[in-house]
């Protein structure tokens, strides 16, 4: 909406702003209010651009989520069946011990994820940052993992964790023979292989941003510091940090969706396995929709991820615009 | 002038040259994807075009067939189905339900299709009294595949129960070979917690539990029992049995690293593309039962509704070519099952397959002849999803037996 006034006061936005008489004729034809056909048309030009990608996200974002919420109250179940039945597939949802399982899973998972990415993240951004000598090789070896898909990083990390074939195996033949590494194998421990190969995904990714933040830092700040005193350590954790939280924002967020909707690396490394123990609420939602013939669950299930999701943008998006507003 | 004439004459006749090969084309999704299944396709599809008309296939892989059932569901939205669609299980009951699948009765009753079927096999093709499926093969689920070096060097024999398949694995384990090769995937360890189910407690009780899911039956002792008996053959598989593919295991057997595989005769594909032989190199067994079962899974093909009297035709000509027996007996020759149709011939078939076709005609007539569980022939997907979620946690932790039934009960419970 506010780009309409700024269009017409501004002749040079104009794409044919050039001719200075077509710009005397907007002037004019603002004053008459009543435009010619080609004005009227760069007038709408930006609108009917925008319009096809709004209906695309409106009708293939907000109005699946309508009817997913829908769903998610009726008594669906191999296909969709429009009645409604309350709140009877929430109940029926978490009074699933597997659903249990994925929502703590969920959380451990995240928690493990996000803290050990960032801090491995930044601790490699830091280093990468004393100028080191090919520091652009180092670089492209870090971010190298994030350019293979969850699929290969699961599949090959379920190799390396597999006691008969990968790390243990290796480390016995070397000759420790009771070296004992067979976490994948272990319902209680196996969601940790989950976080292993993850991490090993997203770092690379974290430093990148990181490394992009502490290069927009102005050097003149460090010098100022350590004029007055300041050791290295002191001025990474009181100043360099601190003044990187736009970056920390964008990880945080990032990472913290990576992590909700992981779907792939489990399906990849542990099928969800060993009997469940690495259940993730995306996994519950596709059996159970598409497997279990329990489309009403899985549309609950979905739901619950969808204000999940919510809690973590919402209050984001929020400051981020709060933010905008008082720069202005 | 001469150049529009030899336009014209080359359009005319386009399509008579189309028309005398071929009458239209039938379009059909599945999900075989493998070699051997994509070759048993082919006899059926070589059949369809004698009759003239042209298969298009529709593969969708995956997913043990979730991915295919998507496929449908949007085709169907669309208002678009196929011509024709492979099922499992319940599948092809709850599509008829929904109204878009055609009634095939006057095909069954002019070809006597109906008296070449099991009748137990009825209750996946039938529904109320239509006729909504076709069925192609019947694959054998207990089975139980064995080296057979391993098996003479241990000096053990065919075991007569479980509790003699349980002493022959501690005898494998002795002579240093992994007794039982399994993944930790829930639907293997289903295979085993059914045919323990049924071997030791007979058919009825398996109809109860699974069928009826009585609640009774369910939280019965006879159910510890079961879930004892399954602690036990945990004892006999190795560590490295995470994410260990169904086939990858059979390799085990096959080169004598473990002794026994239980699984369905879709593995016995694996041994004989190894160039191994029944009764030679492997042995093959039903799962040791008081009272024989056969448990069986089925492809079967039904077809959609589709207001169209040329595309009705090339349904027609695809049923027919399912069902002949000829058709039936080559396809299945590949493919590693026994005919749906319990009347054809399967005196060259190998011996496994002969086994498998007189025990059918023998559980046929005792009532021992049962839909398998994990494949979707017992229970509604719901519900056989408690009882893989169930036995798969019990066989990867220590949970007692006791709570694996509470937590069965529990789940059968909440999915009603």
């Amino acid at each position: 909406m506010r780009a309409d006034p700024d269009l017409i006061s501004q002749p040079g936005c104009h794409p044919a702003g050039a001719s200075s008489g077509i710009s005397e004729n907007i002037g004019n034809a603002v004053m008459r209010s009543t435009l010619s056909l080609k004005d009227r048309f760069t007038l709408w030009l930006p609108r009917l651009v925008l319009s096809p990608s709004l209906v695309a996200v409106f009708v293939g974002v907000y109005l699946f989520i309508a009817w997913t919420g829908w769903i998610s109250l009726s008594s669906s179940k191999m296909v969709p069946q429009y009645d409604f039945v309350g709140l009877e597939q929430y109940v029926r949802l978490w009074a699933t011990p597997r659903w249990g399982t994925a929502v703590a899973n969920l959380f451990v998972f995240t928690a493990l994820f996000l803290t050990i990415t960032i801090s491995v993240g930044l601790a490699i951004a830091i280093l990468l940052d004393q100028r080191v000598r090919a520091e652009g090789f180092l670089r492209a070896v870090y971010l190298y993992p994030m350019a293979l898909s969850f699929i290969v990083t699961g599949t090959a990390w379920k190799w390396i964790l597999n006691p008969d074939l990968g790390v243990e195996k290796v480390v016995q033949e070397l000759g420790w023979s009771s070296f004992v590494f067979d976490w994948i194998t272990r319902p209680e421990y196996a969601i940790y292989c989950v976080v292993i190969a993850a991490v090993w995904q997203s770092t690379g990714f974290a430093m990148a941003i990181f490394l992009a933040g502490l290069r927009g830092i102005d050097n003149s700040i460090i010098k100022a510091a350590q004029i007055e005193g300041a050791g290295l350590p002191r001025i990474y954790l009181s100043i360099i940090v601190p003044m990187l939280r736009p970056a920390f924002l964008s990880v945080i967020v990032l990472l913290s969706y990576i992590s909700i909707k992981s779907f792939d690396l489990v399906l990849a490394l542990t099928n969800a396995g060993p009997g469940n123990a690495t259940e993730m609420p995306s996994t519950f939602m596709f059996s159970a929709t598409f497997r279990r013939n329990q489309m009403g669950v899985g549309a609950a299930s979905a739901m619950m991820m969808l204000m999940t999701v919510a809690a973590i943008i919402v209050p984001y998006l929020y400051s981020e615009l709060r933010e905008t507003r008082n720069e202005h | 002038m001469k150049l529009t004439t030899l336009l014209a004459a080359s359009i005319s006749l386009l399509p008579a040259v189309a028309m005398a090969e071929d009458k239209g084309k039938v379009e059909g999704i599945h999900h075989w994807v493998s070699e051997s299944e994509v070759n048993a396709l082919k006899v059926i599809t070589d059949k369809l075009s004698t009759k003239g008309y042209t298969w298009q296939d529709s593969a969708v892989g995956g997913l043990s067939g979730a991915n295919a059932l998507q496929a449908l569901r949007t085709r169907l939205a669309a208002g678009n189905p196929p011509a024709t669609m492979q099922f499992l299980g319940y599948e092809g009951l709850d599509w008829a339900k929904e109204g878009v699948l055609r009634s095939l009765n006057e095909l069954y009753t002019t070809n006597g299709w109906d008296k070449a079927l099991a009748p137990q096999l009825l209750a996946f093709v039938k529904t109320g009294d239509d006729y909504i499926s076709l069925p192609i093969n019947m694959h054998r689920q207990n089975w139980v595949w064995a080296n057979k070096a391993v098996f003479d060097k241990a000096g053990i024999a065919e075991p007569k129960s479980w509790d003699e398949l349980i002493a022959a694995g501690d005898k494998l384990k002795q002579a240093g070979v992994v007794p039982l090769a399994i993944g930790d995937e829930p639907w293997q360890i289903l295979e085993v917690f059914e045919a323990i189910l049924v071997d030791v407690n007979g058919p009825d009780f398996y109809k109860k539990v699974v069928i009826d899911l009585d609640e009774s039956a369910l939280s019965s002792e006879q159910m510890v029992d079961v879930f004892d008996k399954l602690r036990k053959v945990r004892g006999l598989v190795d560590d490295g049995f995470t994410g260990r593919d169904w086939a990858v295991a059979t390799g085990m057997v096959a080169s004598g690293k473990a002794g026994m595989q239980i699984m369905g005769d879709w593995a016995k594909g694996e041994f004989l593309a190894k160039g191994m032989k029944p009764g030679v190199d492997f042995l093959c067994f039903p799962t040791p039962a008081a009272t024989p079962n056969y448990k069986f899974v089925i492809d079967a093909f039904g077809l959609f509704k589709i207001d169209d009297a040329a595309i009705t035709a090339g349904q027609d000509a695809w049923a027919e070519s399912i069902m002949d027996p000829e058709v039936q007996k080559n396809f299945n020759k590949i493919k590693g099952s026994i005919p749906a149709r319990s009347d054809v011939s399967v005196e060259d078939f190998d011996a496994c397959a002969q086994r498998s076709f007189a025990d059918r005609e023998a559980a046929v007539s005792s009532g021992a002849m049962l839909g398998g569980l994990t494949e979707g022939f017992a229970a509604q997907p719901q519900f056989a999803g408690v009882f893989s979620d169930v036995v798969g946690k019990f066989f990867v932790t220590d949970m007692s037996s006791n709570d694996a039934v509470q937590a069965l009960v529990d789940g059968i419970n909440n999915a009603r």
